[in-house]
């Protein structure tokens, strides 16, 4: 879908088409300059901006949140999120920076909702409770639910930031006591950009709306909605330890001689090779990082329901229906015993049960090798 | 009458508060805070690994991130008996102090600078004016007349674009604010400044723990091992990264943040007497020089003052379970015992019983309950938590070092150490210890160093790593000092598996409703008798409120 | 059925295996064990000392590639297995497989009755596979189903043939979660563990109980039936013209 806000119609245009005359919006400029303590000269430039492209506005909700996926926003380094918010969008409401607080703030929020009625982007970052009629969550006195569905119904496109955002995380693991709930299962009809992560990748988020902004259209994605930009490899696929793992080199646990070496990580739980993220080449904090350079495995961040796959150290995931302890193998070798078990069993039983025409068969081989 | 205000949503802050008022004539007679989002991660610990409990909680806030992190590895380490190895604790103390300066600056200049700071009136400053001021207060190089009126430039296209995005519908033009335009100015160009370089110290994390936000720790000491003489592990070229980080950071401090406050306190002295609330204080310390166990290495050292009496300082004792309750009187949860019970931590519950106004509603019904957040007591007594408590506490205990730096600014603003009981003073602390803890950092750092000269290259104990080798039953409690205040989580251990979990949690502390006994916790006692000019932009007990740097996913979890 | 008298019996050559299904069995078998071979080191890496350099070893490597050759290997002989259902004998036929009819319920319950709860008093006679080993055959062929789909689809970001990214749709069958299919897969494994267990014992059982040259068969082809068989069922098909 095309993301052009010069298609919008700029104010200058908006009076036009309700009838204003030039000399109108000049005035409205003028009104607009004194209302901001700017001298005349200012006051054209003003009107320049009006008549020109809008910046694309942007809301951003927090709801069931840590708040690190904003955290990790303003980790950028390219391109830094000054940038982004001076020059690129116009956040009109986040309560992690806003300046307005209360009443002022949701008024910030309606009226962008008014202005650019099917303009804005709206990105959410947070889950929604939806137990017990949504009461786990509320702002300004309303639900989170009730917010996202008033907001998202005149967006454009909707980004869900981080994991919180797009499974549930956290909150969502068992046994979800609030019911914490992803977006893309509460709203329909409209774009979901996911940008899983615990959080997402500074980088990946400013790139996100770069990509937005720079081409006019939402990034391509995969089939269950990252963009493949960012979440087309695994890990492990990308990973700088790889030749450790090909090799069948790994850590056994940490900080023993093989983890001084940087050796694979695998042994000690890393989930690399089950999880999409551009951790190995993107890194983080400006290409510093990233979990498994710094000794310890991926613990699959970015991937659905990763806080239930757990114990963190083990390579092996849970098994699900079988409770905490027992992953596949153990589920595996104890059913193989039992048919061990049950097949020497049958074997004892068989050369009693079976006796008669076992002995049978003998006497008659034996009488049939008597006549060669 | 008095009127009723409401201010939900806070913003500036982490997560949700809500505040309502009670105004009249001028100022606030009463106020209730309000945790409105609630987690239930306790809930979800049960039953699992403790080894994975830090990664869980480390998910309660990404803007103190690592912090309880922090203090669940230091939990189940206590439950378990296991003792890190000196490199492991100079890593987790240089990410400690790596996190109190980010955390501090942001909330600062990006958190609690537009409470002071008018945007719209660094339009009107003179910008050689502005570098003079700038050039006058500190050597920081970027001063010059043209970059301010670069910036100004910059400024003023972006609010002529109509658009004003964060700054839309802020307090400009407020009475309460009283910078001059160019002092403004300056306060603009740091906000931007202090965002680009906040980007850059987090690395420290990310080279130790993978990332920022939520970087990795371990139960046992730290995953990222040491090899010198490899190249995968933390070696001279990681550790060369992390010094010049440090560097930076203190000459940040130094150069912008601290010249900051003390040129835009002078202008608000009237806050020195306002917003002071309990006057009670209370620090668990941390930052220990000598192991987790020798709490009388701590940098930061512990303890209590009540009612402003800083020449008695208590000891605070964690395990003790008549000291540290937490109590649900006007919390929407219930106990077993009954409402009004208090429980020590390690006999804890988090059962969630909502009894609030069906939403969307317009007020709370503050009478009965009405918060997510518990009301944590110490020998029943509310207390303070965070910069201020420690500086305070610092001083009382006569540590040269806090002595050194409250003398030194409160000589410079020409003010009495009584004007730390304030909303100035809790914003003043946070800027001072910052000033300790970039120092501090670089002494973790030689000290680092000095062990791995000598052929200490250890970074994790893990002869408990695995739970064949746990007791059948066992319980700890970890503490910290996190940016916002004491923290400390407790763990009861059963069968290897995690039977109860609970975090009391600074924030908890500060925002909490009242108890059964109807006493107020600090944010409310601090907005008692805060002026309010205009009901309609309560700008003042944003103020006061984001003095304590609120973060509500904390408080709540 | 049996005499009393152990007298030496007729027993009349039955081809049973064509070579088609004999290469198949083989072939499965083979890759089947070099897949759990493998896939067990996969999942349960050994601690190995190296004092060689990671860029002089590719053993992890090479582990993986059996078991990505060997899966080849056993999809394709797999596909052409159920070709050769239609177009094979009858004993190769797709009708051994499918529990359809109230005849094969039936069987499966005599050899229940006999070869499992050994019961004494009659005996069933299969030439090709027995009802029962029929259906647990099928069963297999779902398990290769669902072990083709996950591990072809686990295998896709490793493959750059279109073939390979064919399964990569399958991840919805496990909500979407990569952790889970991965487990199944190698849960699945321990489903070949316990059939090939069972499966070989039940060969050797039925060899020793019947001695018709059962194990031999999937070697040459033949079994060997007596001559009673075929004059009983001469019997019932005149009894029924
Ligand atoms: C009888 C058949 C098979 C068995 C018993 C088997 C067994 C296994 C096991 C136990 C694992 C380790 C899983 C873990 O990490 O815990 C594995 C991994 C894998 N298998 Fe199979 N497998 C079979 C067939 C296949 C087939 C047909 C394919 C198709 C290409 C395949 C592709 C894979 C892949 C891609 C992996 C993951 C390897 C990696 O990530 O490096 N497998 N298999
Ligand atoms: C010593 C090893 C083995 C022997 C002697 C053996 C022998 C046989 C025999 C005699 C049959 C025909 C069974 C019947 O009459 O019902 C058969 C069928 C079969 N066996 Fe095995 N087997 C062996 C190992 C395996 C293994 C390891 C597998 C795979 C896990 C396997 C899979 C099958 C399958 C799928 C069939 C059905 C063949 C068809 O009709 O397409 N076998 N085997
Ligand atoms: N309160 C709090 Fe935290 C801090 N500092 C945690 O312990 O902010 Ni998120
Ligand atoms: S996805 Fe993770 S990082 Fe982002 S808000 Fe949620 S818990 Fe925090
Ligand atoms: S460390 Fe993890 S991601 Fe990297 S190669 Fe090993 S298993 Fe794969
Ligand atoms: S844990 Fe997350 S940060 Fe990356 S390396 Fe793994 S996806
Ligand atoms: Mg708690």
């Amino acid at each position: 879908m095309a993301i052009t806000p010069s298609r919008r119609p700029t104010y200058y245009e908006e009076l036009k088409a309700k009838g204003y005359s030039r000399r109108d919006f000049m005035k409205f400029c003028a009104m607009m300059g004194a209302y901001l303590g700017l001298e005349a000269s200012g006051i054209a430039q003003v009107a320049n901006a009006l008549e020109t492209t809008p910046r694309i506005p942007v809301i951003w909700l927090h709801f069931q949140e840590c708040t690190c996926c904003s955290e990790s926003f303003i980790r950028s380094s390219h391109p830094i999120v000054a940038d982004i918010l001076l020059d690129k969008i116009s956040l009109d409401y986040t309560e992690t920076l806003m300046a307005a607080s209360g009443h002022r703030a949701e008024a910030a929020m309606h009226k962008t909702m008014q202005d650019y009625n099917g303009e804005y982007i709206l990105c959410v970052e947070g889950s929604v409770p939806t137990a017990d009629d949504g009461v786990y969550c509320c702002i300004g006195g309303r639900t989170a639910e009730q917010v996202l569905e008033e907001t998202a119904a005149g967006a454009k496109a909707i980004i869900a930031w981080g994991s919180c955002a797009c499974n549930g995380c956290v909150q969502a693991a068992k046994p979800n006591p609030t019911s914490a709930t992803p977006v893309h299962k509460l709203v329909k009809g409209k774009p979901i950009v996911k940008v899983p992560g615990c959080p997402p990748i500074g980088e990946v988020m400013a790139g996100v709306i770069v990509h937005i902004l720079s081409f006019g259209r939402l990034p391509a994605l995969d089939r269950i909605g990252r963009p493949k930009a960012f979440y087309s490899k695994r890990v492990h696929d990308t990973c700088y330890r790889r030749p450790f793992y090909d090799a069948g080199l790994f850590v056994e646990s940490f900080d023993d001689a093989n983890a001084k070496k940087g050796y694979c990580l695998y042994k000690v739980g890393c989930k690399g090779p089950m999880t999409y993220n551009a951790c190995g080449v993107t890194k983080w904090n400006n290409g510093t990082s990233f979990p498994i350079q710094s000794g310890h495995g991926c613990f699959g961040c970015s991937e659905e329901n990763f806080w239930d796959n757990g114990p963190l150290y083990r390579q092996m995931a849970n098994f699900p229906g079988f409770g905490i302890e027992s992953n596949a193998d153990t589920i595996g070798m104890v059913a193989a015993g039992v048919t061990a078990a049950g097949i020497a069993a049958h074997a004892i039983a068989t050369n009693f049960r079976k006796a008669k025409v076992i002995d049978e068969h003998i006497e008659e081989g034996k009488e049939a090798e008597k006549e060669l | 009458m008095a009127e009723r205000i409401v201010i939900d949503p806070v913003t500036r802050i982490e997560g949700h508060l809500r505040i309502e008022a009670e105004i009249k004539d001028g100022k606030v007679t009463d106020a209730y805070s309000a945790g409105t989002m609630v987690r239930l991660i306790e809930e979800i610990l049960k039953g699992r690994d403790p080894r994975d409990a830090w990664a869980f909680v480390g998910r309660v806030c990404g803007v103190c991130t690592s912090v309880h992190s922090l203090a669940s590895v230091r939990t189940v380490e206590d439950a378990l008996g296991i003792v890190i190895p000196p490199n492991a604790e100079l890593v987790r103390n240089i990410m400690f102090c790596t996190q109190y300066l980010h955390d501090h600056v942001v909330h600062f200049y990006h958190l609690h600078a537009f409470d002071w700071v008018d945007v719209i009136s660094a339009l009107k400053a003179d910008p050689d004016e502005t570098s003079g001021i700038a050039q006058s207060i500190s050597n920081w190089p970027r001063s010059s007349p043209g970059y301010f009126s670069d910036l100004q430039k910059r400024l003023t296209r972006f609010v002529e674009s109509g658009q004003l995005g964060i700054f839309a519908n802020g307090y400009w033009g407020h009475s309460a604010y009283k910078l001059p335009p160019e002092i403004n100015l300056i306060g603009v160009a740091h906000y931007l400044e202090a965002l680009e370089w906040q980007k850059e110290i987090v690395k420290v994390h990310a080279i130790f723990g993978g990332k920022n936000p939520h970087p990795n720790y371990l139960v046992g000491g730290m995953a990222c091992a040491i090899g010198l003489d490899d190249v995968s592990g933390i070696n001279a070229t990681r550790l060369a990264q992390v010094h010049q980080l440090l560097k930076d950071a203190k000459e940040f401090v130094e150069q912008v943040y601290i010249p900051d406050i003390l040129a835009v306190a002078p202008y608000y002295l009237d806050w020195a007497s306002i917003g002071g609330g309990l006057g009670s204080y209370m620090v668990y310390g941390d930052l220990p020089t000598n192991g987790f166990n020798d709490p009388t290495s701590f940098k930061f050292p512990s303890g209590v003052i009540l009612n402003k009496d800083i020449n008695n300082v208590m000891d605070v004792d964690l395990r003790n379970d008549e000291e540290i309750q937490e109590f649900v009187a006007r919390s929407w949860y219930n106990y077993e015992a009954g409402d009004d019970a208090g429980l020590h931590p390690w006999m804890g519950e988090s059962k969630i019983n909502y009894t609030g106004p069906k939403p969307p509603y317009d007020f709370l019904n503050v009478d009965e309950k009405y918060s997510f957040i518990k009301t944590p007591r110490w020998k029943g007594n509310p207390v303070e938590v965070g910069p201020l408590a420690r500086m305070l506490v610092g001083y009382a205990r006569g540590r040269e070092d806090f002595k050194e730096v409250v003398d030194s600014a409160l000589a410079k603003l020409k003010v009495p150490l009584t004007a730390l009981f304030s909303t100035l003073g809790r914003t003043a602390a946070r800027g001072l210890e910052s000033l300790l803890v970039a120092q501090w950092a670089l002494e973790f750092y030689d000290q680092l160093i000095t062990n791995l000269k000598n052929g200490d290259n250890r970074m994790a104990n893990t002869d408990k790593f695995n739970p064949a080798k746990w007791e059948k039953q066992a319980r700890g409690v970890g503490f910290t000092e996190a940016p916002r205040g004491a923290l400390a989580h407790w763990i009861v251990i059963e069968d290897t598996k995690i039977k109860n979990y609970q975090l009391v949690v600074p924030t908890t502390w500060n925002a909490s409703p009242r108890d059964p006994k109807g006493q107020m916790s600090a944010y409310e006692a601090a907005l008692k008798d805060t002026p309010v000019a205009d009901p309609e932009q309560p700008v003042e007990i944003l103020r006061t409120v984001h003095s304590f740097d609120p973060c509500l996913a904390c408080a709540v979890h | 059925m049996a005499s009393s008298i152990a007298s030496p019996k007729k027993l009349r050559r039955v081809f049973v295996w064509e070579l088609p299904v004999r290469i198949y069995h083989w072939l499965n078998a083979l890759a089947i064990v070099a897949l759990i071979a493998t896939g067990y080191l996969i999942g349960n890496p050994p601690a190995l000392l190296s004092a060689s350099e990671a860029s002089e070893r590719f053993f992890f490597g090479w582990i993986k590639f059996i078991h990505f050759a060997a899966a080849y290997i056993f999809f394709f002989n797999f596909i052409f297995r159920i070709y050769w259902s239609f177009a094979g004998n009858k004993y190769a036929h797709w009708r051994n497989f499918l529990p359809i009819s109230k005849q094969f319920f039936k069987d499966m319950w005599a050899v229940i009755r006999i070869d499992i709860l050994l019961k004494k008093d009659t005996e069933h006679v299969a030439v090709g596979h027995n009802a029962l080993a029929g259906f647990f055959y099928f069963l297999t062929f779902l398990a290769f189903i669902l072990q083709s789909i996950t591990g072809f689809a686990l295998y896709a970001n490793m493959s750059d043939w279109w073939f390979a990214d064919l399964f990569s749709r399958a991840g919805w069958l496990f909500w979407n979660e990569e952790f889970a299919m991965r487990n199944w897969h190698h849960a699945t494994m321990w489903f070949f563990i316990i059939f090939a267990m069972v499966h070989i014992y039940l060969v050797f059982y039925h060899d020793y109980v019947e001695g018709r040259g059962e194990i031999s068969s999937m070697g040459g082809g033949w079994k060997f039936m007596e001559e009673e068989f075929f004059e009983k069922k001469e019997e019932k098909e005149t009894k029924a013209k």
